[in-house]
C-alpha cells in the first residue's frame, strides 16, 4: 500500500468517484470527482491532534460498527494517505453547529471548511474496474437470528475482533459481554457525577448519605434549621443516585464472571450455495474460517472451534495441508453439516441446532460466540458503476465478461479483476489483477502500433 | 473489441478501486512505465484486505 503512494507513475484519487466515461478504447475521458474532505491534503501530516479533540463519536464502519471513530477521522491508522477527513454528515461545523475547535488544534493549519468539491477530467486510454464486493446481509436469514443475538456475529467482525488495533485489542470478547461493560462505563459516570452532586450535603451536616437517607426513613433525624431546609432536595437527590447505583453494582457483580469467548463454531456458506440468495460458492469462505479458527487458537491455546460446512473447499495450492494442520493443531473439529437455526440460552450463548449427518441425529450445542460466513455478493453501487461505465451485468450483480477473454467487460478498452469480476480469494485477486494490467496494456499499446504503420 | 479508425490519445491508464486487486493493477501497471490513476471511494485504499487481521497462509499481516 505503501508503493502506491510513493509510486511516481501512480496518482492516487482517494475519496473520489467516477461520475462519467466518455469517449472510446485508446482514447476516453474519465470524469472523476475528488470529494471535499475539508482538509488539505498537502498540508496535513495525520498526527491525529484533531480526531482526539473532536467532540462528535460517529460509528467506525473499519471496525464493523463495533468501535466509534470521530467525526474528523482517518479510515484507519495505516491508511494511504494519511490524510483525515472530515465527515460533513456529523462534524457540527458542516452541520451548521458551533464547533471548530480541530480547526484551532492543528498546527499545520490543515483545516479548511470551505473546501469544495474538484472534478477532474482525465484523457485514459484503458479502464481496470477492480471494485471489489460487499458480504452478504445474514439478517436475510431469519433462522440465524443474526440481529437478535449478540453473540452471532459475521466473519469480518469477528476479524476486527482478531486484530491488534481493532475494537477488543486482539481478544475475543463476546459482543454481549461488551454491551453489558459499556453499560457500566455510562452508569458509572452517572454515578460519579450524582456522587459529586451529594458532597455538599454530606460536608454542610456532617454525615454520609446513606446514615442521612437510613435516619430520614426510620423517623429518628434531628434535623437542624439548615437541614430541614436542604432535607427535601437530599432525599431526592439521594434516591436519584440509588436508581442508578444499584442497577451498577448488580451489572458489576455480573461481569466479574466474563472470560473471552473460548468455544467457537463457524457456520459456512451464509447466502452462498443457498437456492434462495447465491447459488454459487463464495470460494473463499471456509479457508477464511480455518485461518481465523487458527489464529483465535494462537491467541488463547484453550479456543476449541468446530467448523460447520456442507463439506471444506480447500481447492489451491497449500490449501489441503492448511486445512489438516488445523485439525491437528489448533483445536478445530469439522462437521459435515448444514445448521437449521440458531437460538440462544440464558447465559447469551448461542445454541445451534444441525444434524449430525454421520450419527444422523439431531443435536443442539451452546457456544460462546458463532461466527458466520457470509457470502460473497456484488458491491453496493454495482448498477450505478455499470450505469456509469455502459456495462452489462451479470444475473447476480457481478460485471458481464467474455468467456473467451475472461477479464474484457462487454465495452472495449475496460476490464475487470478481482471481486467485480466474481467471488475470489486473495491470491486469485492478485493474479486476475496483474492479467488485467497485461490486457489493459495491450488495448493501449496495440492501438499504438496501428497509428504508426 | 473494435480496432480500425481509432486514434490514440493517450497511454494512461485509469484503475477504479484500491483494494488488493487495483492496487496489485496499479502497482504492475506503473512498473511498466505506464502512468495511472487510482481512484478509490473511501477516504483511504486497502480495501477489505485492510480489515483482514492476518491473511493465509502465511498468517502474515496484511497491511
Amino acid at each position: 500500500m505503501l508503493d502506491v503512494g510513493r509510486h511516481p507513475n501512480i496518482k492516487l484519487l482517494a475519496y473520489s468517484e467516477l461520475e462519467k466515461l466518455t469517449g472510446e478504447a485508446g482514447n476516453f475521458t474519465a470524469t472523476v470527482r475528488k470529494k471535499a474532505r475539508y482538509v488539505e491534503e498537502d498540508k496535513c501530516t495525520g498526527c491525529g491532534a484533531c480526531r482526539e479533540v473532536c467532540p462528535t463519536p460517529v460509528i467506525d464502519l473499519y471496525n464493523e460498527g463495533h468501535a466509534q471513530r470521530k467525526a474528523i477521522y482517518s479510515w484507519f491508522a495505516q491508511g494511504i494517505p494519511s490524510t483525515h477527513t472530515i465527515d460533513p454528515d456529523h462534524c457540527r461545523v458542516l452541520t451548521g453547529k458551533k464547533c471548530g475547535i480541530c480547526q484551532k488544534k492543528c498546527q499545520a493549519g490543515a483545516i479548511n471548511f470551505e473546501q469544495k468539491d474538484t472534478v477532474l477530467e482525465l484523457p485514459v486510454g484503458a479502464v481496470i474496474l477492480a471494485t471489489g464486493y460487499d458480504v452478504f446481509d445474514p439478517s436475510r436469514i431469519p433462522e440465524y437470528r443474526y440481529k437478535d443475538i449478540d453473540n452471532v456475529v459475521t466473519a469480518m467482525e469477528f476479524e476486527r475482533f482478531l486484530s491488534a488495533s481493532g475494537p477488543t485489542e486482539g481478544h475475543v470478547y463476546r459482543p454481549s459481554d461488551r454491551k453489558v461493560k459499556a453499560e457500566i462505563a455510562e452508569l458509572d459516570n452517572k454515578v460519579r457525577k450524582s456522587l459529586k452532586g451529594l458532597e455538599k450535603f454530606e460536608k454542610d451536616h456532617g454525615m454520609t448519605s446513606a446514615e442521612f437517607y437510613a435516619a430520614h426513613g426510620n423517623g429518628s433525624l434531628n434535623p437542624t434549621e439548615a437541614l430541614e431546609k436542604d432535607r427535601d432536595k437530599w432525599v431526592e437527590r439521594y434516591s436519584a443516585h440509588l436508581e442508578h447505583e444499584t442497577p451498577l453494582l448488580a451489572l458489576k457483580e455480573k461481569a466479574k464472571g466474563f472470560k473471552s469467548a473460548k468455544k467457537l463454531a463457524f457456520i459456512q456458506c451464509v447466502g452462498s450455495r443457498d437456492l434462495r440468495f447465491y447459488p454459487f460458492c463464495s470460494g473463499y469462505c471456509c479457508m477464511h474460517a480455518i485461518k481465523e479458527a487458527i489464529i483465535s487458537h494462537e491467541h488463547d491455546n484453550d479456543t476449541h472451534s468446530v467448523i460447520f460446512g456442507m463439506d471444506i473447499r480447500a481447492v489451491g495450492k497449500g490449501f489441503e495441508e492448511y486445512k489438516i494442520r488445523g485439525g491437528n493443531n489448533s483445536n478445530i473439529v469439522y462437521k459435515r453439516s448444514r445448521v437449521a437455526e440458531i437460538t440462544k440460552d440464558g447465559d447469551e450463548r448461542p445454541v445451534v441446532i444441525y444434524e449430525d449427518t454421520k450419527e444422523q441425529k439431531v443435536k443442539k450445542e451452546a457456544f460462546d460466540l458463532v461466527i458466520l460466513a457470509t457470502a460473497c455478493g456484488p458491491v453496493k453501487g454495482a448498477g450505478k458503476i455499470a450505469e456509469t461505465l455502459d456495462i452489462q451485468m451479470d444475473r447476480f450483480g457481478f460485471f458481464e465478461t467474455d468467456p473467451a477473454n475472461p477479464l474484457d467487460t462487454t465495452r472495449a478498452g475496460v476490464f475487470v479483476c478481482g471481486c467485480a469480476h466474481s467471488p475470489m480469494d486473495i491470491p486469485e485477486s492478485v493474479a486476475q489483477a496483474s492479467s488485467a494490467a497485461a490486457r489493459a496494456v495491450q488495448a493501449v499499446m496495440k492501438k499504438n502500433d496501428q497509428k504508426a504503420s | 473489441m473494435k480496432t480500425t479508425g481509432e486514434t490514440i490519445v493517450t497511454k494512461d491508464i485509469l484503475v477504479l478501486g484500491g483494494g488488493i486487486a487495483g492496487i496489485q493493477s496499479s502497482l504492475d501497471l506503473a512498473e511498466m512505465g505506464f502512468k495511472v490513476y487510482l481512484v478509490e471511494r473511501l477516504p483511504s485504499i486497502g480495501g477489505k484486505m485492510a480489515q483482514l487481521d492476518k491473511t493465509f497462509p502465511t498468517n502474515d499481516c496484511a497491511i
